[in-house]
């Protein structure tokens, strides 16, 4: 009851600041608008509708995103240490630092070429393969069909290091051919990352559902030009949203590279980061994982431009947002 | 229109892929787990075909896991950290997702977007973050000093139990909230206009509705960051580091990291395997058993 | 333009048990506007689907202009569709999207120009070329389909409900718009619908199918006065059903029908040599009512028992002495209606209007009074 009046008291005073804009008469109704006031009414009563999940909710999300501010903020730090801030410096730890910056530090550098070198070759890999494999499984009938529905389900599931185990004993064990190296890294990058490009896809084929290729088979396109002009053009912002999943993906992926490593050369970002916070990290550190923000953040910018550019000219209902279809994690 | 035979043809490229490096492997899993050791180099030797399986690896593995010996200790461990991390996640997420789908308006894309943005920060990074700020002399243990709510700044980051459940929630509650949100969103929102038309309070129209409907959402998503918690050996690492809160990922990877006995360790694997296999099973059905409710 | 003839033999489709189109045979002649009228699940989108290719029958033949069309895949048919969502490409602005099908057979470029506008024109859209399909109303996203689809001088057009997405006037609009085009072109419209408005405005001829069969092929007139079956006569209209004992021919070739077991009455239209059980149906414009005791032939007596104004009409729920309800629907001339709740009134069922069903199926769930 209490709540109710609660924010009824706010409501009142929010809906009034409207209206006295010109009226200099009334100073109570002027007093009662301020912000002050408003504050007031909200702040003394903190259960009163949705002022708890306010809080708790911005909360959150201060939470979670400033340690990680915090560690950007010591890749610039002009000292050695990533816990007591000794100054600015906007490059020392990028590449000024003679021995130690990331650009300097062949480890490090090594990292990073790694960690794209493998994110490139999963996009490339994963991408098509994972764009077919959806088309054929959301059209193909039949047992078959449903069995490879269901594998394919799995690697969605299955935590990394079950993966990852696996992985290894089957290089180690089956396919001796196939050494722990990049080879390995990629192989083991493409196999987590097909399944997401599958429901990513697959969730835009049935928003398109067969129309399209139906009008256009009727205006007497081939089923090669049902393909390549309606279906593929239609499937591209989906095709994006892979693209850049598989990148970010691959480029978080800690487990499986560390399982089919092949030592040092193999080092990719995350495994360096790992094995460097145990010891004493320098904020080299620091920049080498802010380098991977900036490269994901600038990624989904202009990602979010390409979804945009491309559904433009659809009517909302009919597209799945890109943030939809990047948290395909909804089963 | 198209003809028959297209459809598996587009398939079959992906089909073999994850036959051949998802399906397979987990058979050499099998074939580790129950064949032999080279008495000579001390590495495996797979028995690929059941009639030569070994079972006495598995079942000094399955002997380690009653109570009062080593695994028992870890295995109870691993599900308390789990059960407190995946307790903690909820406390927080719902009522994150809860908010941002019933109340937040203007501010509901920006929220989104924020709550996104783990997700394209490196799981190591945010680890990274959170060591840097738990560190002895870091943000955490100075903000504690400086309030007078500590004297000695407490030592985070070797073998604290608590850290490493800190650790989990941070790094796992953001793959919580996404599907959380999607559940809630897919509430219609007629269904509590029609309790509080019926005279529910916002009280009785949650407990008595939202929260109900929302049961199948908040199984899946706990679902969904159970499992890989389960798997998960670098968070105790980075955090602890310690043997005192070792993890059951963590005695997998020591077994193949550091340990001499793979075939024990793809025991333990096989074994995790089967009780997170049970823990999905058990999601899908009730999952199944919801929808047909909710259909009826 | 010649041709356009389809017809359909012993045409059948199953899923899995479910029987969606069961054995049509139908002969539509070249430049028909022809419908095909039913609720939804009733199968008519699915012979529509088969005729367009998208579906292959599990037996049973489509000819088309004398040549077996049932094998022949949709993109090698001389036959167009203009779907219920329109399947506008979302990614081709309205220029490519009628230039589709033209591309499609190499055309040359300018002949693709001249023939798109030529089409736009048709459907007065000429300056809409550079739109995409979002930025376009419904009414005129409809015209673009249609475009798109004559653009190809097709024998046949199919059409699956194309209006079902518009609000009422604009719909009534576009009927008048869809059936003068069909006589400028003169080619066969095959159009399915489930508003029965729309298919007894339009069509030369109407199939009302029920449950994968057709129930009666009939002109709209023949259809309305003369329904075949009780779902039709139920289907289409208001219809006043009773159930009746037959007992074959009077003298004047009527059927003598008795209702409530002592109320004979004399049926003039349908089978006049029924016996047993049958139906009897009148339309409610056709049932009069006059004072209490009025004699006569056909007549009942009856109480008022709901009198609804609808504006143009006053509608009068009657209760028979022989326990049936009908509907009388008097035309509102401006004169005072003697008949309110409550008025005891006689009940005159003319024999010209009354018509003896002897089919058994059932009546469609009654939707109320």
């Amino acid at each position: 009851m209490s709540a109710a009046s609660g924010s009824r008291a706010a409501k009142s005073g929010t809906g009034k600041s409207g209206t006295g804009e010109n009226g200099t008469g009334g100073r109570g109704r002027i007093a009662e608008r301020t912000f002050s006031h408003r504050l007031k009414v909200w702040i003394a009563n903190p259960w009163g509708h949705p002022r708890f999940l306010v809080i708790v909710a911005w909360a959150y999300v201060l939470i979670s995103i400033v340690p990680v501010i915090v560690a950007v903020q010591f890749s610039f730090n002009a000292g050695r240490s990533v816990t007591v801030w000794q100054g600015f410096d906007l490059t020392k730890w990028y590449f000024s630092e003679p021995a130690y910056s990331v650009w300097h530090d062949p480890r490090l550098q090594h990292a990073l070429f790694q960690s794209l070198k493998l994110a490139g070759l999963d996009m490339l890999i994963a991408t098509p393969l994972g764009v077919l494999l959806a088309i054929g499984l959301a059209r193909w009938r039949g047992p078959l069909a449903s069995a490879s529905n269901f594998i394919m389900l799995f690697p969605l599931v299955t935590p990394e290091l079950m993966m990852g185990v696996a992985l290894f004993l089957v290089f180690l064990n089956l396919f001796k051919f196939i050494p722990p190296s990049t080879t390995a890294q990629v192989l083991g990058h493409v196999t987590f990352s097909l399944s997401y490009v599958v429901v990513i896809v697959r969730g835009r084929l049935f928003s398109i559902g067969k129309q399209y290729e139906e009008a256009a088979a009727d205006l007497g396109a081939t089923p090669w030009e049902c393909l390549r002009l309606v279906l593929l053009p239609l499937l591209l912002p989906a095709i994006f949203s892979s693209l850049m999943m598989v990148f970010a993906i691959s480029i978080d992926d800690f487990v499986i590279s560390q399982w089919l490593s092949c030592g040092s050369d193999c080092d990719t970002v995350p495994i360096r980061v790992y094995s460097s916070t145990r010891g004493a990290p320098l904020p080299s550190i620091n920049a080498l994982a802010a380098i991977m923000v900036y490269m994901t953040l600038s990624a989904i910018g202009v990602a979010w431009l390409v979804h945009k550019f491309m559904t433009r000219g659809e009517r909302p209902e009919g597209r799945g947002g890109m943030m939809q279809n990047m948290g395909g994690f909804d089963m | 229109m198209y003809p028959k035979w297209l459809w598996p043809v587009f398939a079959v490229p992906g089909v073999l892929w994850l036959i051949l490096l998802f399906l397979v492997p987990f058979y050499a899993v099998i074939g580790v787990a129950f064949g032999g050791i080279d008495p000579i180099f001390m590495n495996p030797v797979p028995s690929w075909n059941p009639a030569d399986w070994q079972y006495d690896s598995m079942i000094a593995t399955l002997k380690g896991f009653l109570p009062g010996n080593s695994y028992w200790t870890v295995l109870v461990r691993t599900t308390i950290y789990v059960a407190l991390a995946l307790a903690g996640s909820l406390a927080i997420g719902y009522p994150v997702a809860y908010y941002i789908s019933r109340h937040a308006k203007r501010s509901k894309g920006v929220l989104l977007a924020l709550l996104v943005l783990p997700f394209w920060v490196s799981y190591m990074m945010r680890m990274l973050a959170w060591v840097n700020l738990f560190s002895p002399n870091g943000y955490i243990n100075k903000f504690l000093v400086w309030t007078h709510l500590v004297t000695t700044p407490p030592d985070w980051l070797n073998g604290n139990p608590t850290s490493v459940v800190l650790g989990l929630i941070y790094g796992y509650v953001p793959y919580l909230i996404l599907p959380l949100l999607a559940a809630l969103d897919r509430i219609d929102r007629s269904v509590l206009e029609a309790a509080r038309d019926l005279g529910a309070s916002p009280a009785e129209a949650f407990y008595h509705v939202t929260l109900p409907l929302s049961k199948p959402g908040i199984l899946g998503a706990s679902v969904i960051i159970a499992l890989p918690m389960f798997g998960d050996y670098y968070t105790p690492n980075i955090v602890s580091g310690s043997p005192k809160t070792t993890m059951l990922g963590n005695q997998i990877d020591i077994y193949f990291h550091g340990g001499p006995q793979p075939s024990v360790g793809a025991s333990l694997t096989m074994l995790l395997s089967l009780f997170l296999a049970v823990l999905m099973a058990y999601y899908m059905i009730t999952i199944a058993r919801a929808q047909k409710e909710l259909q009826a | 333009m010649a041709g356009g003839a389809v017809e359909l033999i012993d045409l059948n489709k199953l899923y899995g048990t479910m029987r969606a189109v069961d054995n049509i045979n139908l002969h539509i002649p070249g430049g028909e506007f022809f419908s095909l009228l039913g609720s939804s699940g009733c199968g008519k989108t699915t012979t529509l689907r088969m005729i367009a290719g998208f579906e292959q029958p599990t037996s049973g033949h489509i000819i088309l202009d004398g040549v077996d069309m049932t094998e022949t895949p949709p993109h090698k048919r001389h036959v167009n569709t203009v779907f219920q969502s329109y399947a506008l490409f979302p990614h081709l602005n309205v220029f490519d999207n009628v230039a589709f099908g033209l591309r499609r057979q190499k055309e040359t470029p300018e002949n693709v120009t001249r023939r798109v506008g030529e089409a736009l024109e048709l459907v007065q859209l000429t300056g809409f070329e550079k739109r995409k399909p979002a930025q376009m109303s419904g009414g005129q996203q409809q015209r673009v389909a249609l475009a798109r689809a004559l653009v190809l001088k097709p024998a046949v057009l199919l059409l699956d409900e194309p209006l079902g997405a518009l609000d009422a006037r604009l719909r009534k609009q576009l009927q008048v718009e869809l059936k003068t085009l069909q006589q400028q072109v003169g080619i066969t419209f095959v159009y399915v619908t489930h508003d029965q408005e729309e298919a007894l405005t339009m069509s030369d001829r109407i199939a009302i199918m029920s449950q994968g069969r057709i129930e009666q092929i009939a002109t709209p007139e023949e259809m309305y006065e003369n329904p075949a079956t009780v779902f039709v006569a139920d289907f289409l209209g208001v219809s006043n059903l009773m159930d009746g004992i037959a007992s074959g021919a009077d003298t004047g070739g009527r059927c003598k029908v008795k209702l409530g077991g002592t109320f004979e009455l004399a049926a003039g239209r349908g089978s006049a040599a029924a016996s047993g059980k049958t139906k009897i149906t009148i339309r409610p414009e056709r049932v009069r009512l006059e004072p209490k005791g009025s004699g006569g032939e056909n007549r009942i007596p009856g109480t008022v028992q709901r009198w609804v104004y609808l504006g143009n009409a006053v509608q009068l729920i009657v209760g028979l002495a022989t326990g049936d309800k009908i509907q009388a629907l008097m035309q509102n001339s401006g004169e005072e209606i003697p008949y309110r709740e409550g008025s005891e009134v006689a009940v005159h069922l003319p024999a010209t209007a009354l018509r003896v069903l002897t089919d058994t199926g059932v009546p469609l769930a009654s939707e109320g009074d």
